[in-house]
């Protein structure tokens, strides 16, 4: 239990610096999600606690809130994408397209996982919404490490707060990955609270870690206005002997 | 089943790049010795030959077909170090115009945009001229374009980090 509970105080501290430290008006899209999570985690923390609201009407109310969960992480994800392309024109085109024909990729891959190990019978409900979410973890983990990968491959410069964000946030999207995939297929009662704590474990994680990049200073990238004059005085004669051997 | 382990690998692979990621962007300095070292390492006139399609005509016609086949894949593997070498060189050129580009002087600030615009293009040309290098190596036999635009681009881009250099003497002075 408080495992559970714990992310969402996190995430509440996380949500409150976005608001003074006026983060949102980059990323309005997060201060939207980490709120709604807190909401939600509200809303089914009562249903919980009532003792007439049945198992059925509990799941239906997890579903629908993981429904706008999901959207909202593509929210976010997207937010992400463009702020690290804003300040690179050059770059903007490609990596839109590589965007796209990688979120077609992951949706396939979704898809034939869905169409090739569909879980086990039985399973229900949940095991159905299992199949979901690890579609949907295939694409949002696979975007997130993708943007990372292409990022780090250019050589651009995140921001603290973006960086964080997609880190945890792809942190919370492959350990989605692997118990969505491990309760697909074999969930039961005696594996049902491992994966748990695991899906709480990671999402613990996930808002530390967002909670650390909120709190920790932007870095300064100074290395141009700290350069001395004999440092230049060397990239010049280097580049002049290169330009013109 | 397979697939279940498959994809409880592919997650955990994703966390162990994500983890990567994250330490190295912590510890990660923008070092201007590192860009002065590899932009000695490239020999661009030897780079222009190796990719200089009259130097391939001439080949062509002197060697015999399986002789060419064997000289034209050892000189695109040769071509794909230097490739590397410049797309290792624009990821620095990049870092650097990104830095400069928050720079609080207006000026050096500017030179910063066009340095990072310029080296994530030539990362760009990099990437399409490995993989035609690559496709050079693989089938020798064929023809393909020039690949003087990624050296154009090369030299647009040391001589942007150029003006930046002496935009800086100047204040300094």
């Amino acid at each position: 239990m408080l495992l559970w509970i714990s992310p969402h105080l996190l995430l509440a501290i996380v949500a409150f610096l976005i608001y003074k430290r006026r983060v949102y008006r980059e990323f309005p899209f997060f201060l939207l999600y980490a709120l709604y999570e807190i909401g939600a985690f509200v809303l089914l923390y009562a249903l919980n606690s009532i003792s007439s609201v049945t198992a059925k009407q509990y799941t239906y109310a997890f579903m629908a809130t993981l429904a706008i969960s999901i959207a909202l992480r593509f929210g976010v994800i997207k937010e992400v994408s463009e702020d690290l392309f804003r300040e690179h024109s050059a770059l903007r085109a490609t990596a839109r397209q590589s965007l796209r024909w990688s979120k077609v990729l992951l949706a396939l891959i979704g898809i034939a996982c869905a169409a090739f190990a569909p879980g086990e019978d039985g399973l229900g409900l949940m095991g159905g919404l299992a199949v979901i979410n690890r579609g949907v973890a295939i694409i949002q983990s696979g975007l997130l490490v993708f943007l990372l990968v292409f990022a780090r491959w250019f050589g651009l410069s995140w921001r603290g707060y973006a960086f964080g964000i997609a880190i945890g946030l792809g942190v919370l999207s492959s350990a989605d990955l692997a118990t969505s995939a491990i309760r697909a297929q074999i969930a039961g009662e005696q594996w049902s609270g491992v994966l748990n704590l695991l899906t709480t474990g990671s999402y613990l994680i996930c808002a530390l870690i967002w909670l650390g990049y909120i709190l920790a200073p932007e870095r300064k990238h100074s290395v141009a206005a700290n350069v001395s004059v004999n440092e230049v005085d060397e990239w010049n004669r280097e580049l002049q002997r290169w330009l013109r051997p | 089943m397979i697939i279940t382990w498959i994809l409880v690998v592919a997650g955990l692979f994703g966390l162990g790049v994500l983890a990567y990621i994250a330490t190295r962007n912590r510890t990660n300095q923008i070092g201007m010795d590192g860009a002065i070292s590899v932009i000695r390492s490239i020999d661009i006139e030897a780079f222009r030959n190796l990719v200089d399609p009259a130097e391939e005509a001439f080949l062509r016609a002197s060697l015999s077909p399986k002789e060419f086949r064997k000289i034209k894949r050892e000189r695109a593997w040769a071509a794909l170090a230097y490739v590397r070498c410049a797309g290792r060189a624009a990821v620095l050129f990049a870092k650097a115009g990104q830095a400069a580009q928050r720079s609080s002087d207006p000026l050096i600030a500017e030179s910063g945009v066009q340095i990072a615009h310029s080296a994530l293009r030539l990362r760009l040309y990099t990437l399409q001229a490995s993989l035609r290098i690559l496709g050079q190596g693989m089938l020798p036999g064929t023809s393909d374009r020039p690949l003087s635009s990624l050296i154009d681009q090369y030299e647009r881009t040391a001589e942007t980090l150029l003006r930046l250099g002496r935009l800086r003497n100047q204040q300094n002075v």
